[in-house]
């Protein structure tokens, strides 16, 4: 049961800091940028929301199989497999919870007051100085509210995991998949306490994102 | 010299400006809406013009060759008519925004000038709405710009400080030797401060040469 606690909060750690990564580009694009392909990448990125978790899992389970191109490289590289293995379900999780990154900094770049990014201008701010002086300090609530948001739906994340890494004890099974299985041995005990910390879990980081949501992230000059 | 011609259109209003100026101070009027700031923010770069704009000897707009020199190239000092500090940076902070290596005596004597050496520790909530304007004042003067412009900079200033801003922003714009454009409503600024005064109606811009002696030691009641 630790074991499976362990996983699911390193998977959950790994992918909230590459998805930080991931979503900055991508809500910077999408709150400033306007371009051919806008809508078709605003509905990718949207797209795990309403998909269910299994045909995510089975796409991504054709991506990085040994035999496909990803698959292949990554094993040339590595020396192990991308499915069935911790990096795997990273990836999965990445493409899963990546409308809870993107979302919440989409938005707080877009609320950034526009005066304010005509001041950076004036300042001579290309894109990198703007986003590390202007737009990234005004949205720091968003890109908390995208971290708290990342952890937790990964932390959350079944289907998905259970497809692509295919919950291997000590490996690849993590906690909820752990519980589903403590459940139907029917080891009530361990199952109610592992329900019980995921439970807090999520309470705790939903907390954080609505104390956030809540305070006047800055006070307007 | 200095040459301008532009036009745009914006919602209602068409505008049309057309003048030559030196290393000079030009104070602009004229009724709201008439297209004063919206003049200024074609000067910035800051709305899309169509003509031709030539600043001490560089082009910046061009409509012939489809030139538009960037906002961030033109190294402008632009002060809106509300202060827009950044909140989470203290006055100091917002002054030097953007700048490495400044040169410290000329912040010194900007600050001391515009009087905001006692604000300087204060974040933009702990400043008045006149405190605030002259710190933005001392930001867009601080980076010694290629041109001044700026929406209304006293309008918030009490009668006594206002008197002293004038004269410390004539010194401080002698210092510089450039030119520097001021929306103005007091009648006084234009009557102490402007070389040229430019009047505006209906987005059509109208000059008057001014014939007093600079110098002129002011005279009020």
């Amino acid at each position: 049961m630790l074991d499976a606690l362990i996983i699911s909060l390193q998977l959950a750690l790994t992918t909230t800091l590459l998805l930080l990564v991931v979503a900055l580009p991508l809500a910077y694009v999408l709150a400033f940028k306007s371009f051919k392909g806008r809508t078709a990448l605003e509905v990718f990125v949207a797209l795990p929301l309403v998909l269910p978790p299994t045909v995510l899992g089975y796409y991504v389970l054709l991506i990085i199989a040994p035999d496909s191109w990803l698959g292949s490289a990554w094993a040339s590289v590595f020396d192990s497999s991308l499915a069935f293995s911790f990096s795997g379900m990273v990836l999965a999780s990445l493409l899963y919870s990546l409308p809870f990154a993107v979302q919440p900094m989409q938005q707080a770049f877009r609320a950034v007051p526009k005066s304010w990014l005509e001041l950076g201008k004036t300042r001579g701010m290309s894109i990198k100085p703007m986003l590390r002086h202007i737009i990234l300090p005004a949205s720091k609530g968003g890109v908390l509210v995208a971290a708290a948001l990342s952890f937790a739906h990964t932390m959350g994340e079944f289907g998905v995991v259970l497809m692509v890494g295919g919950s291997i004890p000590s490996e690849t099974k993590v906690a909820s998949i752990a519980l589903f299985e403590l459940v139907e041995m029917q080891q009530q005990q361990e199952a109610a306490q592992l329900a019980l910390i995921l439970l807090a879990l999520s309470f705790v980081m939903l907390s954080v994102v609505y104390s956030i949501n809540r305070k006047p992230l800055v006070v307007g000059s | 010299m200095n040459h301008m011609r532009m036009t745009t259109t914006l919602g209602s209003l068409d505008l049309d400006a057309q003048a030559e100026f030196a290393r000079e101070i030009i104070v602009i009027s004229g009724e709201n809406g008439a297209g004063k700031t919206t003049l200024l923010r074609c000067l910035a770069g800051l709305e899309d013009c169509q003509g031709q704009l030539q600043i001490a000897g560089n082009v910046w707009l061009d409509s012939v060759t489809g030139f538009v020199k960037p906002t961030e190239q033109r190294h402008i000092g632009f002060v809106w008519s509300d202060a827009v500090l950044l909140p989470w940076l203290d006055a100091e902070a917002n002054i030097m925004l953007g700048v490495k290596d400044g040169d410290v005596a000329w912040f010194n004597q900007v600050c001391e000038a515009l009087e905001v050496s006692p604000l300087l520790k204060r974040k933009p909530a702990m400043l008045s709405t006149g405190e605030a304007q002259r710190v933005s004042l001392a930001r867009a003067l601080y980076i010694k710009p290629s041109l001044l412009l700026l929406d209304e900079p006293f309008s918030a200033q009490a009668p006594d400080i206002r008197l002293r801003l004038r004269q410390a922003l004539k010194a401080l714009q002698q210092a510089l030797d450039i030119p520097m454009l001021m929306v103005s409503h007091d009648a006084e600024d234009a009557q102490v401060l402007a070389q040229q005064h430019w009047r505006m109606r209906e987005g059509k811009l109208m000059s008057e040469v001014k014939t007093k002696p600079q110098d002129k030691v002011m005279n009020h009641e």
